[in-house]
C-alpha cells in the first residue's frame, strides 16, 4: 500500500520536472529566437538603406564615422523629411529629440509644440549605425495603425426627432477631462511611437497606464510566439517612448490623420 | 597540530546538539512543535489534501506569473540590450584637410542652406490664422508673428441620423485652407439638418424660411466646402466644441480677423 502510494508520488515527481524542464526548454527558446530579433532588423535596416549614398563617392571610409559630417547628414534628412511632409495639405507630427519637442505642423507652419519631459528610445536607434539611422529618417514615416486609450473622433450620435415635439436644444458639452491619454502609433519601418501622458499623479491614470502597457506587451509577444513557433525570428520594432504633458498629447493625437506622417531628429 | 586534530576528532554529535541545545533552548522547543503540527495535519487527511492542494496551485499561479512576466518584460529588456552596438565615431584633425571630406561637408552644407530656405518659404509672410479645434482656440499671424489670439467654437463631433439613411457629421475639416470670401452683414441659408436637427420639414431649395438673419455676426469669411468662420450669438459657448462645423468667434475678435485676413489668407485647422 505504502509501495503504491510512494510511486503514484515518484511518478508525480518526474511529470512535474519534466514539465517544468519542457517549459524551461522553451523559454529558453523564445529568448534565443527574440534575442537574435534586433540583429535581424538591423540587417533589414541595413539592406534598406545602407547602400545608397555617396559611399561611391567616399573614398576615405573614416568620413562615415566623423561627427561632424554625421551631424550635417541628420539635419539634411530632417529638412527632407519636413519638406516632403510640406507638400501636403495635411496635418503631420514632427518629433526633434535633441530639442525635446514634439510639434504639429501643416505645409512648413508650425501650428503647435510641446515640450517633451521624459524619453527613452531604442538602442538601435539611439546607438546604433548614424548613418543608418539618418537614412531611414530622410523620408517621413507613415503610420500604418494606433492604438489609445482616447478615440480620435469623439464622435456622438444624435438622432435626429420625429417632429417639433421632441426637439430638445443642445445642452452644453462635457469638456471636463478625465480620460488618460496614452497611444501608440506603429509606422510602415516597424518604428514605434509611444506617447504618455506626463501627469500621471493620479491613481487610476497609472492604473490605465499598466494595462495599456500590459495590452500592448501582451500583443506582441503573442506576435513572437506565434513567429517563433513556426521556427522564425520575430519581428522587432525599435521605439521611441515620450511623455507630454496630458493636453498636448491629446491635441498631437487628435490632430494627426489616421494615416499620417511622422519626421524624427534624433 | 596533531594534538588538534585528534582534539577535534573526538567531538561527538551528540555533544554539538547539546552545545547548540545550551546556546539556543528555545530552537528545539520550536522545532518539536513544528513536528507535532506537521503529524497532526497528516493525521487530518481532509486538511492534508487542501493544504496540498493549494500549496500545488499557489506554486502554479506563482510559475504562470514568473512565465508572464518572464516573457511581457525580461524578454523585451533582454532585446535592448542585445541590440546593435555603438557607433565610434571621430573628430580626426586630419580628416578635416582631406579634399574629399571638405568636399562631401561643404556640399551637404549647400544642401542643408537650400532646404532650410525652401522650408521656411512655406511659412507665408502675409497674415494667416491658425485653429486648434481640440482646445478650441484661435491664433492670428501677421508678418510671421502672433499679433491675436482667444477662444473660438468648432465642430462638435456629432452624427446627426434620421430613422432613414440619411447622417450629418458635424466636424470641422483638418488641414491648410485659405479665406475664399469675406461677407459682411452674413445671412444664414439654413441647409437641410438645420431643419432636420429641429424636427422640422425639410422645406424647398428657395422656401423664405431658409433664410435667417443676424445669427452669423457682423462678418463671414469662407474657407471652402460650405464651411465659414464667422460670429455667433451663444457666446457663452466659446472655447467648446458645439458647432456643426463651422468657427464661431467673438463680435471683436471676428472683427480683427476680418480686418487682417484677405482673400487667399491661409488658415490653418488641426
Amino acid at each position: 500500500m505504502k509501495n503504491s502510494e510512494q510511486k503514484k508520488l515518484t511518478g508525480k515527481m518526474i511529470t512535474l520536472i519534466a514539465s517544468g524542464a519542457f517549459i524551461l526548454v522553451l523559454l529558453v527558446y523564445y529568448s534565443i529566437m527574440s534575442a537574435l530579433a534586433p540583429s535581424r532588423k538591423v540587417a533589414e535596416i541595413e539592406a534598406m538603406y545602407g547602400q545608397q549614398p555617396t559611399s561611391g563617392n567616399i573614398k576615405d571610409e573614416r568620413i562615415l564615422t566623423d561627427s561632424a559630417y554625421n551631424s550635417l547628414l541628420k539635419e539634411k534628412s530632417f529638412l527632407q523629411a519636413r519638406i516632403s511632409m510640406a507638400e501636403t495639405d495635411s496635418v503631420y507630427m514632427v518629433l526633434n529629440i535633441p530639442d525635446s519637442t514634439a510639434s504639429l505642423a501643416i505645409s512648413g507652419v508650425e501650428v503647435h509644440s510641446a515640450k517633451i519631459s521624459e524619453m527613452k528610445i531604442s538602442r538601435i536607434l539611439r546607438s546604433g549605425n548614424d548613418y543608418l539611422v539618418s537614412s531611414m529618417f530622410a523620408s517621413p514615416m507613415n503610420i500604418v495603425t494606433d492604438f489609445a486609450t482616447i478615440r480620435k473622433e469623439p464622435l456622438m450620435i444624435k438622432m435626429a426627432p420625429k417632429d417639433t415635439s421632441e426637439f430638445k436644444p443642445d445642452i452644453i458639452p462635457d469638456t471636463s477631462d478625465y480620460e488618460p491619454v496614452n497611444y501608440i502609433m506603429e509606422m510602415d519601418n516597424g518604428v514605434r511611437i509611444f506617447i504618455y501622458q506626463e501627469s500621471d499623479t493620479i491613481t487610476k491614470d497609472k492604473h490605465e497606464l499598466f494595462y495599456f502597457d500590459l495590452k500592448d506587451r501582451m500583443k506582441n509577444t503573442w506576435r513572437s510566439i506565434k513567429s517563433s513557433a513556426s521556427f522564425r525570428v520575430p519581428e522587432y520594432h525599435p521605439f521611441i517612448k515620450i511623455r507630454l504633458p496630458k493636453a498636448d498629447a491629446k491635441i498631437l493625437y487628435r490632430a494627426v490623420p489616421r494615416k499620417g506622417q511622422v519626421a524624427v531628429y534624433m | 597540530m596533531e594534538e588538534d586534530k585528534t582534539k577535534n576528532s573526538d567531538i561527538q554529535p551528540e555533544d554539538i546538539q547539546r552545545q547548540e541545545k545550551d546556546l539556543n533552548p528555545h530552537s528545539e522547543n520550536i522545532t518539536r512543535r513544528i513536528k507535532s503540527l506537521y503529524f497532526k495535519t497528516r493525521e487530518n487527511k481532509k486538511l492534508y489534501k487542501t493544504l496540498q492542494i493549494s500549496s500545488v496551485t499557489l506554486l502554479s499561479v506563482l510559475s504562470l506569473l514568473f512565465v508572464f512576466s518572464f516573457m511581457l518584460y525580461i524578454v523585451p529588456g533582454v532585446q535592448e540590450l542585445t541590440s546593435g552596438g555603438k557607433t565610434k565615431f571621430t573628430a580626426d584633425p586630419e580628416l578635416k584637410k582631406n579634399p574629399d571630406y571638405k568636399k562631401l561637408t561643404n556640399l551637404l552644407a549647400k544642401d542643408i542652406q537650400r532646404l532650410a530656405k525652401k522650408y521656411t518659404s512655406y511659412t507665408p509672410g502675409q497674415s494667416y490664422i491658425i485653429i486648434n479645434t481640440t482646445d478650441n482656440r484661435f491664433y492670428l499671424y501677421r508678418n510671421k508673428k502672433l499679433i491675436r489670439e482667444g477662444f473660438c467654437s468648432s465642430g462638435s463631433y456629432t452624427m446627426l441620423k434620421t430613422e432613414g439613411e440619411k447622417k450629418w457629421i458635424f466636424r470641422t475639416p483638418k488641414g491648410k485652407y485659405w479665406i475664399q470670401g469675406k461677407i459682411t452683414s452674413p445671412v444664414w441659408r439654413r441647409p437641410d439638418w438645420a431643419f432636420v436637427e429641429e424636427g422640422l420639414p425639410i422645406p424647398s431649395k428657395d422656401d423664405p424660411s431658409r433664410w435667417e438673419y443676424g445669427v452669423l455676426g457682423d462678418y463671414a469669411l469662407s474657407i471652402g466646402e460650405g464651411y465659414l468662420i464667422h460670429g455667433t450669438l451663444y457666446k457663452r459657448f466659446l472655447g467648446m466644441p458645439v458647432t456643426h462645423g463651422c468657427v464661431r468667434l467673438n463680435d471683436e475678435d471676428l472683427e480683427a480677423i476680418y480686418n487682417t485676413l484677405i482673400i487667399g489668407s491661409k488658415v490653418y485647422i488641426f
